[in-house]
C-alpha cells in the first residue's frame, strides 16, 4: 500500500470515487461493497476483484474524510439475504471525484482530499 | 471446497480479526462482508461460474485483503478508548500466564533432574532466584514487545543477558550462560522484527 501524502487520496481511494461518480451519473445514487468491487473490475479491466479488507478499509477512510456517507439497507428490501451497507457520494465527495478524474486525465499528480477553491 | 464452506471460512476470519473491537465496528464489518460474500456467490452463480472457481475467487479476495484487515484492526485498537481497556487488561493477563508457564516449565528441568539423579542439587533459594530471574526477564521481553518504540526494555534485557553470561562464566555455571545467550538472542530477534515492521 503506497504511503499517503498529506491531503491527498491514495490511488485506490481515487478509483473508488471515480467509479462511484460513474455509478451516480448512470442513475445509481447508492452502491454496496460487492457492486462497487464488480464495477471497479469492469472499469479497470482487471480479472480480480478487490480484496475484502482492502476495499472496506478504503471505504471506511473515505467515509471518515466526509467523501462518502453510508447506511444499512432496509430489512424489507433485503428480502432474506444479508443486509447491504449502502454508500453514496457526499457533495464534497462528488466534487473531489470530479477533480480526481480531471487530474488523472491531465497529470500524474495524486488527487487532493478537498476540492481546491476556484 | 464449496462457496458456502469458503463463505463460512471468511465469516470466521472476519470474526477473528474483529474480536475485542468495539461492538458497532465489529458488527458493521461482519455484516458488510457477509453481504458482500453472499452477493459475490449469487452473482457468479447467476453467470454460470463453476462452484470451485467461485470458492477460489472468494478465498483470493480474503487473502488479498488480509493485510488491510490486520492493519484496520491495529488502527481501530490504537484509536479506540474502549478497546484500550481491553488491550491493557487481556494481554496483561495473557502475558502473565505466558511468563508463568515458561518459568514453571524451565524450573521443572532442575526439579525433575533432582528426582532422577544426583547431578542436580538445587535448594529453595536457587529455585526462588531462578524464578525471579526468569519471570523478570520474561516480563521485560513482554514489555519490549508491547512498546517496541521504547529502547529501555531491550537495553535492560541485553544488560541482564550480558550480566548472566559474565556471572555464569565466573561461577562456572553453564546454565546461566545459556540463559544470557537466549535472552540476548531473543532481544535481538525482537529488535530485528520491530525494525522490519517499521519499514
Amino acid at each position: 500500500m503506497p504511503r499517503r501524502k498529506p491531503g491527498t487520496l491514495l490511488p485506490l481511494e481515487a478509483e473508488i470515487l471515480g467509479v462511484a461518480l460513474s455509478l451516480s451519473r448512470s442513475g445509481h445514487a447508492t452502491f454496496h461493497g460487492f457492486g462497487l468491487a464488480h464495477a471497479m473490475r469492469e472499469h479497470s479491466g482487471s480479472r480480480a476483484l478487490t480484496g475484502h479488507g482492502t476495499l472496506y478499509k478504503a471505504l471506511g477512510r473515505l467515509e471518515e474524510f466526509g467523501l462518502l456517507a453510508s447506511r444499512w439497507e432496509d430489512a424489507e428490501t433485503a428480502e432474506g439475504r444479508p443486509r447491504r451497507r449502502l454508500y453514496a457520494l457526499t457533495g464534497q465527495g462528488a466534487r473531489v471525484a470530479e477533480q480526481a478524474l480531471a487530474e488523472a486525465a491531465t497529470t500524474a499528480r495524486p488527487p487532493r482530499l478537498a476540492s481546491e477553491p476556484a | 471446497m464449496t462457496p458456502e464452506r469458503m463463505a463460512e471460512l471468511v465469516a470466521r476470519w472476519v470474526r477473528f480479526y474483529t474480536r475485542n473491537l468495539p461492538a458497532p465496528i465489529a458488527r458493521r464489518r461482519i455484516g458488510e462482508i457477509d453481504a458482500d460474500v453472499h452477493d459475490h456467490v449469487a452473482h457468479e452463480r447467476a453467470h454460470g461460474t463453476d462452484e470451485r472457481r467461485i470458492a477460489l475467487g472468494i478465498a483470493a479476495r480474503m487473502i488479498r485483503g488480509a493485510g488491510a484487515d490486520a492493519s484496520s484492526r491495529r488502527q481501530t485498537i490504537a484509536r479506540s478508548s474502549t478497546t484500550k481497556e481491553v488491550k491493557m487488561s487481556k494481554p496483561v493477563h495473557r502475558s502473565a500466564v505466558r511468563v508463568a508457564l515458561v518459568t514453571a516449565v524451565v524450573l521443572l528441568v532442575p526439579f525433575v533432574g533432582m528426582q532422577i539423579g544426583d547431578g542436580v542439587d538445587w535448594g529453595v533459594f536457587d529455585f526462588v532466584l531462578a524464578a525471579v530471574l526468569l519471570a523478570g526477564s520474561g516480563f521485560l521481553l513482554e514489555l519490549a514487545v508491547r512498546k517496541p518504540a521504547t529502547l529501555v526494555y531491550r537495553v535492560a534485557a541485553i544488560t541482564i543477558g550480558v550480566a548472566a553470561i559474565v556471572l555464569g562464566e565466573a561461577d562456572d555455571a553453564p546454565g546461566l550462560v545459556v540463559f544470557g545467550c537466549l535472552l540476548i538472542g531473543g532481544t535481538l530477534a525482537l529488535s530485528v522484527r520491530t525494525a522490519l515492521r517499521s519499514q
